[in-house]
């Protein structure tokens, strides 16, 4: 088990790797000189500020100069332009937890909505239950997260004043949480309703299987079969929904952050690409890719904890 | 078998009629079928896809699917009718007093459960078992029905056994808690022919052991042989004919036993094997005389108007056909027929059974 994980960290290791390579080519290549707008800065000044950034070197020597600060010092720069003077680790810092915070409470709230909607439909199918949640369902799946961030924003927050309509920064800990609310409900939705629907199909045709019925000749009753036998088959071919999960909340969390105005990771993406701050843009990206990777490889290993095919199986005698 | 008339059934099924709701209408399954199972019997129900047989024994363990109910008749059962249990009632019979061994063992148990965890989830839940005693009961069951090396599979899990084997292990947690009657719906079908024997070996030696009554539900007139001491042959719904396995197999009064009779293949016999011809009537509209007749070469005019009722062939032997009518005209069973029926007796003689 542990040379497995070893064996999917290099690999992750590598891919990131290729990512960041990939990233720190790329947006150099974006259109647009960085102090363009700077129109009474002399020669010089730029040419200093360029000299400061390291950005009058050739890209190779810029990368290597980059990846040999992260590794030795976690220097990931100064930002260019957002916050000028500001290590971008420092501005990171700032927003990684708030958006950590968003992402793991809506999947708090959205693994188990979804699980026991998923249970209730699956056992009431075709009952007025299961076609309200299936009705419930689509709308959430098919209408985005923006739409119902608004929605939430004008009836809960404004109409009827439960929840504050944004964010409110600075604030710790209980506060954080319910000026929070809003979009992390918003955010759940969709997942809430992608668990739900995958489960619901898993678990109906579990239920109808020979070991269901065995369990229940055997002696137990319909319940204990559901819960010991047909909910643990059925959450198996979910676990690979999760990390799919995961990244679209991440990536819903972009829009949602700036329609709440939450000071996380998704707004400061999207302004650090439009004023054009390497240094800041490719730190982000780099949180990104390493939050997917990351959950893709526990979901890989999970797969192993709830599947003994997988584990057995796998092991090289 | 003669002791059994005199003793009392240990399940009586009676005039037993299940009905399954199905987009195109409602489905007749069973339709009224009556049988009697006795102490420490087997009895085979015989049939061919879509008789009826399955859905008989799965409105014995109330294990019907959702859109199937039972519409009349009564199942007997220790004086109660089980036929009005409700699946709280069935909740106590289920395991305890009657259990089932499925026809395929690949799909019948938890992939990812351990096979020991399996065969004492039963007795740890329903019985309530301790759990030290559940387990040496289960390695006291696995060695039982054969499986080497039971504390290591024990910990094991059922992608890691053969086919057989978690037939075995099936068998094993059917008889887990001394079942008075153990129902095994074609518990060979799924397995190759080497294994089948074993299987087959395996439920007469538990059923020698433990005076367990069992219900055996196949379409291979070979396996019944070898292990029915009475017969149930059922077409469309209805038993046919009833009697113990050599009334059946050497005096087989029905057309349709004549037929699934014939139609098994043996290897003295010269001809081509018989097949029945046609196909088993649509049980949405079930034909009104004997649902057989639109197949049968030896149908009379009045087979095909009204269904024939039980003529009493001897004290154990029934069969509803118009040809035991004393009145129908006298017909021969087929030639290939008394053939074999002749072959099987001398081979009998032979080897002195």
């Amino acid at each position: 088990m542990l040379k497995y994980i070893g064996e999917r960290l290099l690999a992750m290791f590598i891919t990131l790797a290729i990512i960041l390579t990939l990233v720190f080519c790329m947006i150099r290549m974006m259109p647009g000189g960085i102090y363009d707008e700077l129109e009474d800065i002399t020669q010089e000044q730029l040419d200093a500020l360029y000299a400061k950034h390291n950005l009058d070197k050739p890209i190779l020597v810029q990368f290597g100069i980059f990846i040999k600060n992260v590794v030795t010092d976690w220097d990931w720069g100064y930002s260019l332009k957002l916050q000028p003077n500001q290590t971008v680790w420092g501005i990171l810092g700032d927003k990684i937890p708030i958006t950590i915070y968003e992402n793991i409470f809506s999947l708090m709230i959205s693994i188990p909505l979804g699980i026991g909607f998923g249970i209730l439909a699956a056992i009431k199918k075709n009952t007025w239950i299961d076609h309200v949640i299936s009705v419930m369902v689509v709308i959430c799946i098919s209408v985005p997260s923006f739409v119902f961030a608004s929605l939430l924003q004008y009836f809960i927050g404004f109409k009827l004043g439960l929840f504050p309509i944004v964010y409110e920064p600075g604030s710790t800990g209980f506060a954080m949480f319910y000026s929070m609310t809003l979009p992390i409900v918003a955010l759940a939705l969709n997942p809430i309703a992608t668990i739900t629907r995958y489960l619901r199909a898993e678990l109906a045709e579990t239920i109808n299987s020979d070991f269901m019925l065995l369990a229940r000749t055997k002696g137990l009753t319909e319940a204990q079969a559901t819960v010991r036998h047909g909910i643990r088959n059925s959450i198996l071919p979910i676990l690979s929904t999760l990390v799919a999960l995961f990244t679209n909340i991440m990536s819903g969390s972009l829009v949602i952050e700036s329609i709440f105005s939450i000071p996380g990771m998704g707004g400061l993406m999207i302004k650090s690409i439009n004023a054009i701050d390497y240094n800041v843009t490719q730190a982000t990206l780099v949180f990104y890719s390493l939050i997917s990777l990351g959950s893709i490889l526990l979901c890989d290993l999970l797969y192993g904890v709830v599947d003994p095919r997988v584990r057995v199986g796998g092991k090289k005698e | 078998m003669e002791a059994n008339l005199n003793k009392e059934p240990i399940l009586k099924v009676n005039d037993l009629v299940v009905n399954f709701n199905a987009y195109a209408g409602t489905v007749q399954a069973v339709r009224g079928v009556s049988f009697e199972l006795y102490e420490g019997e087997t009895l085979a129900i015989v049939g061919e896809s879509g008789s009826g047989k399955s859905v008989t024994t799965k409105a014995v363990l109330g294990i019907l699917p959702k859109n199937g109910r039972i519409d009349g008749g009564e199942i007997w059962y220790h004086g109660e009718d089980m036929a009005k249990y409700t699946e709280k009632d069935f909740y106590n019979i289920r395991g305890k007093k009657i259990s089932l061994v499925f026809q395929d063992p690949l799909s019948a148990l938890n992939p990812i459960m351990k096979i020991g965890k399996q065969i004492m989830e039963a007795l740890i839940l329903s019985l309530k078992m301790p759990k030290a005693e559940a387990k040496a009961r289960a390695l006291e069951l696995m060695k039982a029905v054969g499986i080497p090396e039971a504390e290591v599979r024990f910990e094991q899990y059922p992608f890691q056994f053969s086919g057989g084997m978690r037939q075995r292990i099936v068998i094993a947690i059917a008889l887990a808690s001394d079942p008075e009657i153990l129902v095994c719906d074609e518990p060979t079908t799924a397995l190759d022919v080497t294994i089948q024997a074993q299987i087959l070996d395996l439920i007469n030696e538990m059923k020698a052991k433990s005076n367990v009554s069992v219900i055996f539900i196949t379409h291979d007139m070979g396996v019944v042989a070898n292990m029915a001491d009475r017969i149930c042959v059922m077409y469309a719904g209805r038993i046919v004919e009833v009697g113990t396995a050599d009334e059946i197999f050497y005096e087989p009064a029905h057309p349709y036993t004549w037929a699934l009779l014939s139609s098994m293949p043996d290897l003295d016999t010269k001809e081509k094997l018989f097949a029945i011809p046609g196909a088993p009537p649509n049980m949405i509209t079930p034909p009104q005389g004997d649902a057989f007749a639109p197949r049968n070469k030896y149908a009379l005019a009045l087979d095909f108007e009204e269904a024939p009722p039980y003529f009493k062939l001897s004290e154990t032997h029934y069969a509803a056909s118009w040809l035991c009518h004393p009145d129908a005209p006298k017909v021969e069973m087929p030639e290939i027929l008394k053939n074999r029926i002749k072959r099987m007796k001398e081979a009998e003689e032979k080897h002195g059974k």
